[in-house]
């Protein structure tokens, strides 16, 4: 880091100009964003990019920003967001406010460009997207799920009449990917965690018959084992691949490893559709995934920018798909034959669920209040407590975040 | 010789003052700083992730808040009633450890290996291995028990709040009888045997003998390793983390842990800190007490 930050502040003196990004660069990514880095400078002579690796888990990442942000340091000048972060980092004034760039933001996912603003000002540049999906087994039903209740009925019957081992298996672990498995399920009851006002919600009846209808599913009508409690992403397609279950909510990731006939036992049988909606619900898919922001700090801010405006083109977004396999945060690229030949995977099943995606709370303190959301669903999912009183624990949990934040109060001004 | 020892005696003093300097610097550096900085962030409201807010002083706000919090309460109990169960249990154990390795005649070296290995291997492997026997899926430990219908299909350790115990307790256990029996040997190995040759000569059995002669003598080993173990089951943080994350939900999270999750991933460092601190002086206290009680009466037994 020190040799990185010596170079930069040298860079300027041979005259060229030194951009610093920051994102990662694991595997496949790296080879995507070293070439875009490397054609971004060709296109502008007299800049150079670097690479500022930064560690692949979310977490240490996040603690490395905050670290050099905090200090005001003005490198990297570009950063990659994951879709939880950036309104903290606009709350905190980290990042640049991006309307004064008058960017053409049309095409972009709708729940996505939600999520990079921060009090209706543009703080991010949507950059690719991750969608909540339901895995389904075409050898077991002609069709998907179309309902909450066609899901539990299917995921029981397999499970009872032995045909798999579990119904449906999804992450339940106490992290952030519970977080999104309830956010499925809150939208399949009409219910959320904050209103578009900022208000806290998630102790109404919706979320109430939504945490329910999760706790049912594993002690009452076990059709997800209780062992999810303890499972991430990888466990469940562990599940899913072994054909141990009839159902299974993951990323898009995981298509392309269960189509892999080495070691999957369901390739070829497999479809994803949207998690369904209960009565009074809509079909909802969590959004995940990574937007772009410029360094509040940065010496380049116009350069930044134009670096941001060029890795979120729809050019660089098919490499990215075609190598990466990243699903593109622009809509009109699902409609083009590119994406479809770029991408391993259904865009037509995608492209249908680019209108059910939901992000999740945008507020600067999301990483507390998920925190505290986590603690009260483990609590409410391993029989601890009735999901009406953890809900009503977290609620209040996290009314008291949010006034200490000085978040609420705002909201009732307003 | 006081008068003429005088200026020398001086003079070492000062030279002693200078050898004993850099201990006291690294002492004082190494633990005395960080503890009061600690003491001091304890004291103000500060939040990384609310720059805004600034970095009040808020005297001692943040104790109180922890006092109203009901997961630091509970984490408290909890890590009290992990260190009253798990501390008898490991004496126990270590006390029958040592008895063998000490009147163990033949392949002493490998008996003595063998018990000190668990301590050997590093904390956080041990909680992983232990991790995985438990699993409810493929574990050694869990599979067994359904086969013999004592648990049903559906039974996950980690799932259950008190079973996920369990699995703590016997990696924490398992990790730590070795370092309470090697204490318990040297204590062993301080006893005369002449003391034992005579009460045998005076009839007494092997179980009286025990009682009467081996548990009292062994008295301030058995001390100083119940202190040692309490100390670090107060703190218990590694194994809980590896093992369980705190899970499920909140149910096997202890002190540590809680004050961890406040300063690295809420990135409250006021709270944070003053979580750390009542760690700290809850551990200290206990120390002090364990001393004054038990240490000093040890020491009159000797005099």
């Amino acid at each position: 880091v020190l040799v990185a930050a010596w170079a930069a502040a040298c860079g300027e003196r041979n005259g060229t100009t030194r951009l610093t990004f920051s994102g990662s660069a694991l595997g496949p990514e790296a080879t995507v964003v070293r070439r875009q880095l490397v054609r971004f400078g060709e296109r502008h002579p007299g800049v150079e990019v670097e690479l500022r690796v930064t560690p692949d888990a979310a977490d240490q990442r996040h603690q490395l920003y905050v670290q050099w942000l905090n200090a005001r340091a003005p490198d990297p000048d570009v950063l990659q967001l994951d879709v939880i972060w950036t309104a903290e980092f606009a709350g905190a004034g980290w990042i640049l406010p991006l309307d004064t760039f008058a960017p053409d933001v049309d095409d972009f996912v709708p729940a996505a460009l939600a999520a990079s603003r921060w009090r209706d000002t543009l703080y991010a540049v949507p950059w690719f997207i991750d969608l909540g999906l339901l895995y389904w087994r075409t050898d077991l039903l002609p069709a998907p799920p179309r309902s909450l209740s066609e899901l539990r009925d299917a995921a029981r019957r397999f499970r009872e009449t032995g045909t798999t081992r579990f119904g449906l298996v999804w992450q339940g672990a106490r992290y952030e990917g519970l977080i999104t498995v309830f956010l499925e399920h809150l939208g399949a009851f009409g219910g959320g965690i904050l209103d578009a006002r900022g208000r806290v919600i998630v102790d109404e009846p919706a979320a109430i018959r939504a945490l329910t209808f999760m706790c049912d599913s594993i002690r009452r009508d076990g059709f997800v084992p209780s062992s999810v409690l303890t499972w991430q992403e990888e466990q469940t397609r562990f599940a899913f691949q072994n054909g141990d279950a009839a159902f299974m909510r993951n990323w898009p990731y995981a298509w392309t490893l269960l189509q892999d006939g080495s070691q999957s036992q369901v390739a070829n049988r497999i479809a994803v559709a949207p998690f369904p909606a209960g009565d009074e619900g809509r079909p909802t898919a969590a959004l995940g995934g990574a937007q772009l922001a410029v360094n509040a700090w940065s010496a380049n801010p116009a350069l930044a920018w134009a670096l941001v405006r060029f890795l979120t083109a729809p050019e660089q977004m098919l490499e990215r798909a075609r190598l990466a396999t990243q699903l593109p945060s622009r809509r009109s690229l699902y409609d083009t034959a590119a994406l479809a030949e770029a991408l391993p995977f259904p865009v037509e099943q995608v492209r249908r669920m680019l209108d059910a995606a939901v992000p999740r709370p945008v507020t600067p303190v999301y990483s507390e209040l998920s925190e505290i959301l986590q603690v009260e669903l483990h609590r409410a999912l391993s029989g601890q407590q009735a999901p009406a009183a953890a809900l009503h624990e977290a609620a209040r949990e996290i009314r008291t975040l949010l006034a200490r934040a000085g978040l609420a109060s705002e909201e009732q001004r307003r | 010789m006081i008068r003429r020892g005088g200026a020398i005696e001086r003079e070492e003093r000062r030279l002693a003052r200078w050898l004993v300097a850099p201990a006291l610097a690294f002492i004082l550096l190494g633990s005395l700083v960080p503890i009061v900085a600690t003491g001091w962030e304890a004291l103000h409201g500060h939040d990384l992730r609310l720059p805004w807010l600034g970095r009040p002083f808020v005297g001692l706000a943040n104790f109180a808040e922890a006092t109203q919090d009901p997961r630091f309460t509970s984490a408290l109990v909890r890590t009290v009633t992990f260190a009253v169960i798990t501390v008898p249990l490991e004496l126990a154990l270590g006390l029958a450890l040592a008895l063998i390795m000490h009147t163990a005649v033949h392949g002493r070296a490998l008996i003595r290996l063998a018990a000190l290995l668990p301590w050997a291997i590093p904390t956080v492997v041990a909680a992983l291995v232990w991790r995985f026997m438990f699993d409810a899926q493929a574990g050694i430990l869990t599979a067994p028990l359904r086969t013999l219908g004592l648990v049903g299909e559906s039974f996950d350790w980690f799932v259950h709040p008190l079973a996920a115990w369990v699995p703590i307790g016997a990696a924490d256990i398992w990790k730590t009888t070795p370092f309470v029996a090697i204490l318990l040997l040297a204590g062993l190995q301080t006893i005369d045997p002449v003391l034992h040759e005579a009460a045998r000569m005076d009839g007494a059995g092997t179980v009286r003998r025990f009682v009467t002669m081996t548990l009292p003598l062994l008295r301030p080993a058995l001390v100083i390793a119940a202190a040692f173990r309490m100390l670090d089951a107060l703190r218990l943080f590694d194994v809980a983390y590896v093992v369980t994350g705190g899970g499920p939900g909140t149910a096997t999270e202890p002190l540590s842990l809680y004050a961890f999750i406040a300063l690295m991933q809420r990135l409250r460092f006021g709270y944070g800190s003053a979580l750390s601190v009542t760690v700290f002086l809850l551990t200290f206290a206990f120390a002090l007490i364990w001393v004054r009680v038990l240490g000093r009466s040890l020491v009159g037994d000797r005099m």
